[in-house]
């Protein structure tokens, strides 16, 4: 416990959630950008374990539960999204799926 | 059966007749006149029998026909009163012998169906003026005879000056009808009721006050319908219609309509109110007899003659007589719907040659038709024992009679004026009589006339020969030659008629007293000097039945004003062509240019912009889309921590 303190935390959690935002706008592989959007779920949810610690309070755990268990349902869904275009389009990288635009 | 199912069953026919006419018997020919025609026999036959049987009480009843919350609602129903009673006889009968005068009329005609369609809606449409009982079913009537009278008048639709005449009459009347509906808005939201026999108990029980702005504003559905000033420029075109109509709806019944609506609302006309008409009534008998002089058409001539009376009843209501008015009516349903079923047996006769120089020396060709034209001639000239003697005589009495017993100066203007129109009737009809019947024949046409068929001869016996002569003779109760002829007229009619006359106070009777008290019996003199006077002037004048108008040869400029009837058409065009067009091109600038150009382009670009814009976003690449949202998010974010303010 000593030495390490909040600031500690919170930093790993900034440097999580600025990997995940980058990995999101730069990877083109939608598997990919799909764990960086967790990736960025779960720094949020370091940074509010480590509040809940040090504040002395159970706010940030309760917070963490339902992103957990909120983060489990979207990946069901989203998943299933990401397998359904494959197999409709064969291809998971992005910029080929642009059947929408113009 | 009880009386209003027999007013229901009167009013229902011609609607029933107008009905099989328009949906079965469009290309009838004769099959739809005789539909038409027995319609209106079964009006005149039901109408006498319901009115030998009316025992003088007032009759109402109503259905409600719109229930509007708690306190609104709308009714339609019957109120037969002594007028109505009057008004009735006179549309049933004038009606009826007009229907069989148009089967001859119209016999080369090639529409028939469509004229006796027309005619049976006017009946339908002119008995539910008569006995509606509230005003907004008067209205809802009032714009079903003016449609009629439109449609009837551009009967002759492939001529141009006849489509003409229906717009012009159509566009004049909007605006008499629009004043019409306002004040039947402000009396309905004032007196809480439409309802005629509850309005006149409220003034009557000083509930409420009569309001002066409301008869005003009714008094502009009466100018637009009876084209009385500045309103009667309408009338005169209308002649373009056939003549059974021109005698039928412009003459005797519709254009009297709104001196019957007047009566009815009378309770609501205050003083003021009354003056107004009183002038404008006095005002028309001499404009429009000026007018006819100066007119070579025959028919336009009558229809000026008819604005002319029309004045005089107006100017009976104005002098607080409507029972007057009332009568005045039916003398002059009788003898100018004669006079024009004369002119149109004389236009038919001439082949549609309506130009009075055109004709001559008729009498001889064709008798009954000018013996009716001469008796009508002499009864609207007001010559003694005859109809029109007995209630326009009475109105330049009565308008004395109102200046002897002190009531103001208006009185002796009024006086002044219809004596003066008296005096131009006679010149006027004497001009027209002696024109067409008298001299020799100025045109082929003419020279080959004979007399009319049956159809056409025996409405001019039974209108001209006998109404036009003895409808007035049953007022006086001693009649004339010791009430001789009181038995031409059953006494039951007689009395509904007397009643009639004197039952809306004080109506002719308390003109006649008025007159008997001021004791100025010169005025009797005077009028009947001025119709000699007028009747030889146009002997010397037009005696030989000339070609061409001697006036207009002898006083050109005189004759143009007469003419041009006053200019007041080329007021009106002037008026529309400059200054409503420059008022409408100034309006149509505001729209384009202001309310299209920039509130709703300008709308719409604003909108396209935006999309213009956000069009450019929405490429396509879902890194595209994760920017700006980010962006958004640390917007906002920036916001939330209060780094941009």
């Amino acid at each position: 416990m000593s030495g390490i303190g909040l600031n500690a935390y919170l930093f790993v959690a900034g440097l999580l959630f600025a990997l995940g935002f980058f990995g999101v706008l730069l990877r083109r592989n939608t598997l990919v950008i799909y764990m960086c959007m967790e990736l960025m779920l779960n720094a949020v949810n370091l940074a509010l374990v480590a509040f809940s610690r040090f504040n002395r309070t159970m706010d940030g755990n309760i917070f963490v539960f339902f992103i957990i268990t909120v983060a489990a349902a979207e990946v069901a869904v989203g998943l299933a999204i990401i397998v359904a275009l494959y197999r409709k389009r064969r291809t998971v990288q992005v910029e080929e799926l642009n059947a929408l635009s113009n | 059966m009880n009386p209003l199912q027999l007013l229901a069953i009167i009013l229902l026919t011609p609607l029933v007749s107008a009905g099989v006419i328009c949906l079965f018997l469009r290309r009838g020919g004769y099959w739809a006149s005789a539909v038409s025609v027995v319609a209106a026999f079964v009006i005149m036959v039901l109408s006498f029998v319901f009115l030998i049987q009316w025992d003088g009480q007032t009759l109402t009843g109503s259905l409600t026909w719109l229930q509007l919350g708690q306190d609104y609602s709308f009714d339609l129903g019957f109120l037969f009163n002594h007028e109505a009673a009057t008004m009735l006889a006179v549309v049933a009968f004038v009606g009826f012998w007009i229907h069989v005068f148009s089967v001859g009329y119209m016999d080369d005609d090639k529409d028939k169906g469509r004229f006796f369609g027309g005619l049976s809606i006017f009946m339908f449409s002119m008995l539910g003026i008569v006995l509606s009982d509230n005003l907004f079913m008067v209205f809802v009537f009032w714009e079903l005879v003016g449609f009629s009278s439109y449609m009837l008048i551009a009967h002759y639709w492939d001529k141009d000056f006849a489509a003409a005449a229906s717009k012009k009459a159509f566009i004049v009347n909007r605006i008499g009808d629009f004043g019409f509906l306002v004040g039947i808005a402000w009396a309905y939201h004032y007196y809480g009721t439409a309802d005629i026999s509850q309005i006149t108990a409220q003034i009557a029980s000083g509930q409420s006050g009569a309001v002066t702005g409301i008869g005003l504003l009714l008094m502009c559905g009466f100018i637009g319908k009876s084209a009385q000033f500045p309103l009667q420029v309408w009338l005169t075109d209308a002649m373009a219609g056939p003549t059974p109509v021109s005698a039928l709806i412009h003459a005797a019944t519709m254009v009297a309509a709104g001196i019957y609506f007047m009566v009815r609302v009378f309770f609501l006309l205050t003083p003021f109110a009354l003056e107004w008409i009183l002038w404008s009534g006095a005002i028309m008998t001499v404009f429009a007899g000026f007018c006819a002089l100066g007119q070579n058409d025959i028919k336009k001539t009558l229809a000026y003659s008819t604005l002319a009376h029309l004045g005089y009843m107006a100017t009976a209501i104005g002098l607080g007589f409507p029972g007057l008015a009332i009568m005045h009516m039916a003398m002059h349903a009788c003898f100018k719907a004669t006079l024009f079923l004369c002119s149109g047996s004389v236009i038919h006769a001439c082949h549609h040659e309506q130009d009075m120089f055109k004709m001559g020396g008729l009498w001889k060709k064709m008798p009954v038709t000018f013996i009716a034209f001469l008796v009508a001639t002499l009864s609207i000239s007001a010559v003694p024992f005859t109809a029109g003697y007995y209630s326009k005589d009475t109105i330049i009495a009565g308008a004395w009679g109102k200046f002897a017993a002190g009531h103001g100066d208006a009185y002796a203007w009024a006086f002044g004026l219809t004596m003066l129109g008296a005096l131009l009737t006679a010149l006027y009809m004497g001009r027209m009589l002696f024109v067409v019947f008298f001299g020799k024949p100025n045109s082929e046409k003419a020279s080959h006339a004979h007399e009319s068929s049956p159809w056409m001869s025996v409405p001019l016996v039974v209108l001209g020969w006998v109404l036009s002569l003895g409808a007035g003779w049953f007022v006086y109760h001693w009649g004339w030659a010791d009430g001789v002829m009181n038995a031409l007229v059953p006494a039951d009619v007689a009395q509904f008629m007397i009643e009639g006359y004197s039952h809306a106070a004080p109506g002719w009777e308390g003109a006649h007293h008025l007159f008997e008290e001021s004791g100025a019996h010169w005025v009797e003199y005077l009028s009947i000097g001025c119709i000699i006077g007028g009747f030889l002037f146009t002997f010397f004048f037009y005696g030989r039945g000339p070609a061409q108008d001697r006036l207009q040869v002898k006083a050109p400029g005189l004759y143009h004003v007469f003419e041009r009837h006053g200019w007041f058409d080329d007021i009106y065009d002037f008026y529309v062509t400059h200054i409503q067009q420059r008022f409408a091109d100034f309006v149509a600038f505001i729209d384009t240019a202001v309310i299209g150009g920039l509130v709703v382009r300008g709308s719409g670009a604003v909108a396209g912009l935006v999309g213009m814009v956000s069009r450019s976003l929405h490429v396509g690449s879902i890194h595209g889309y994760v920017y700006w949202f980010i962006a958004g998010v640390l917007l906002f974010g920036a916001f939330a921590l209060g780094l941009l303010r």
